[in-house]
């Protein structure tokens, strides 16, 4: 049964790295089943709000709370969150060399999911559906983890996971980036197809709107210096394509 | 003169030398008094077919059959020494001109719980193709394993040995000749002694040799694992690659000193040595020394080099991403290092056999 709680709850968030301030109070909701988007220019904190969800262990969080279903994020280990339902798409994946990716995904579902669902035909079955519907070959399967991937199949390899790991968060940093249109429909169908009529949440960060004409967010919001300054329905995603991020950051500093 | 003759008229091995450099030769004798050559046992050798059990046709091990003689470009003391240890343990493993075996073949040397030596010749014929994996296991003290002999023309081996000694010492020499045109993967996989001291040597005195000499090095806890290797290049048209990978954990240490001779003449040899340490642990120690020595102008390429760090923090956190805890995302690192050598040293069923094993030896270091 779905929790009243929002998937996500991110309140009065501060961050940073080695004393650098970056994040500087956000709040943000995803209900169950929504899509939202967070926009901004590089080094508005973006990628910074996915690693600290995460929990990379470079970033500190000054204050604020981030709750997943209501149960405290900052207090869990990266592993931890991943097992209770955080899922993050890189920017830029890591490669492993000497780790193949069926062995690598076996263990992945594994560890999230339950050693039963990474074992039988019914978890081939899944993971060649899946492969499929990304356009994958499976020659992929005895690679190495995104070792010599190209771009495209670097965030086309993340969005398997996704599909594989059914998580209850996604977030998908710059998934956009380095697709081709073809590829970018590819990714879309996968995300919505992780998301969409499910419990899920999904948190899509992006430079550009490209990829929101696929995955239409419920919300989008906009991010300058480390502060949410709007947030709006998709058609802010369209506004901030033909007015650039300039004019809300004259807002905000107008504001400030 | 014969072999414990030729040990005692032998000065002293001298740590000034590039192979003793790190593990004198009192380390890795079975008593220290280095005036002693021991009794040793003989070990319990079995040759099998991987996959099935069905007879061996046209290899087979031989006893008491003196082969190839030690190398000229192998150190006297330690060939000498063990051949003498092992005057009661001389074996041959002959495989006849054009065999070949789809699925592994693997010899087992037992050592069982005494000191033991064994000089085991390959006399490997003309357009053989196939594995040879060769596991020595047991809980001897002290166990001396010296190679020789000869790669025939034109065969394809993928030949792996697996230092898996409960404790002890390991003392093992290499002193082999890759003949023409043949294609060798010479793997080495070590995780389980106390002490290991390898001193491997491949000689390429014939046109067209083509040899792969790749490590998977785990250590942990006390251990001391060093391997020399020396790979010379005598005739023309030669390749070889040396890709070594050692990860060392607790308070061990790994070494690995690498000699490529290219002789005079050698023209269009190709070859290239990398290192590459994964340290797991502060007081863990990894030393790698790469040397070359080119006397030929006329080379395709020698190169060599050596790399050394800590488990990647970006591959850890991406690892606990996916739901690995920290322990398991660090093993699956180690896993992974040491497989990029492992997977090169045969087929898929070799492969698979060797990742097995070193998942259990991973499992073994963590208990």
């Amino acid at each position: 049964m779905a929790s009243d709680k929002p998937v996500l709850e991110i309140s009065n968030l501060h961050a940073g790295i080695d004393d650098t301030p970056i994040l500087r109070g956000i709040n943000l909701e995803i209900p169950a089943g929504e899509i939202h988007a967070i926009m901004g220019r590089n080094g508005s904190g973006k990628t910074t709000t996915a690693n600290i969800i995460m929990g990379h262990p470079d970033f500190d969080v000054t204050d604020g709370t981030v709750e997943l279903d209501g149960g405290d994020l900052l207090e869990m280990e990266p592993w931890e969150r991943a097992r209770e339902g955080v899922f993050l798409s890189f920017q830029y994946p890591q490669a492993v060399p000497g780790l193949q990716v069926g062995n690598f995904l076996r263990k992945t579902v594994a560890a999230i999911r339950g050693e039963d669902v990474a074992k039988g035909a019914e978890f081939r079955k899944t993971l060649k559906d899946a492969m499929t519907e990304l356009d994958i070959d499976r020659s992929f399967l005895g690679r190495y983890v995104n070792d010599g991937f190209s771009g495209g199949e670097k965030k086309r390899f993340e969005i398997l996971q996704l599909m594989l790991l059914q998580p209850k968060l996604a977030i998908l940093d710059e998934t956009d980036s380095g697709l081709d249109i073809d590829g970018i429909r590819t990714v879309a169908k996968g995300i919505n197809a992780a998301v969409r009529g499910t419990d899920s949440g999904a948190l899509i960060i992006t430079h550009y709107s490209r990829i929101l004409e696929h995955v239409q967010p419920d919300k989008v919001h906009v991010l300058i210096k480390g502060r949410i300054v709007k947030s709006g329905g998709p058609e802010l995603a369209l506004e901030l394509e033909e007015r650039g991020y300039e004019w809300l950051e004259t807002e905000a500093e107008n504001s400030a | 003169m014969d072999a414990a003759s030729l040990y005692k008229s032998l000065d002293q091995p001298d740590r000034a030398d590039h192979l003793w450099r790190y593990t004198p030769w009192k380390r890795v004798h079975p008593s220290g008094d280095l005036d002693e050559i021991p009794i040793a046992a003989s070990p319990k050798l079995t040759l099998t077919n991987l996959d099935d059990s069905s007879a061996l046709v046209g290899i087979s091990v031989e006893e008491g059959v003196v082969g190839a003689e030690v190398l000229p470009e192998s150190d006297e003391v330690t060939a000498s020494f063990i051949r003498a240890a092992a005057k009661e343990s001389v074996y041959t493993l002959r495989v006849e001109n054009n065999f070949v075996s789809n699925s592994p073949i693997m010899l087992d040397i037992d050592t069982g719980d005494s000191n033991c030596a064994l000089h085991l010749t390959l006399d490997i014929g003309r357009n053989c193709e196939f594995e040879l994996i060769t596991q020595i296991s047991g809980a001897a003290p002290w166990t001396g394993f010296l190679r020789t002999g000869r790669i025939g023309d034109g065969s394809i081996l993928n030949d792996v040995v697996i230092g898996h000694t409960d404790t002890g010492i390991l003392l093992r020499v290499d002193s082999i000749a890759i003949g023409r045109d043949a294609q060798v993967k010479a793997g080495t996989v070590s995780s389980g002694s106390e002490r290991t001291k390898a001193d491997l040597r491949y000689k390429m005195g014939e046109t067209g040799g083509h040899l792969n000499v790749l490590g998977s090095i785990l250590s942990a806890k006390e251990m001391h694992l060093d391997h020399h290797i020396e790979i010379h290049h005598d005739a023309p048209e030669t390749f070889s690659r040396l890709d070594w990978h050692s990860a060392c954990g607790g308070n061990s240490r790994t070494v690995g000193t690498g000699m490529l001779r290219v002789a005079k003449g050698a023209r269009g040899a190709d070859a290239g040595q990398l290192f590459h340490n994964l340290l797991l642990s502060d007081k863990a120690e990894a030393d790698s020394i790469p040397e070359l020595e080119v006397s030929e102008h006329d080379v395709v390429g020698c190169g060599h080099g050596t790399a050394n760090g800590p488990v990647d923090e970006d591959q850890m956190f991406y690892l606990e991403s996916r739901g690995f805890d920290t322990e398991e995302a660090k093993d699956a690192l180690i896993a992974a290092f040491l497989n990029s050598t492992l997977v090169e040293m045969g087929s898929e069923a070799l492969h698979s056999w060797l990742a097995e094993h070193l998942q259990e030896e991973l499992e073994d270091l963590n208990s």
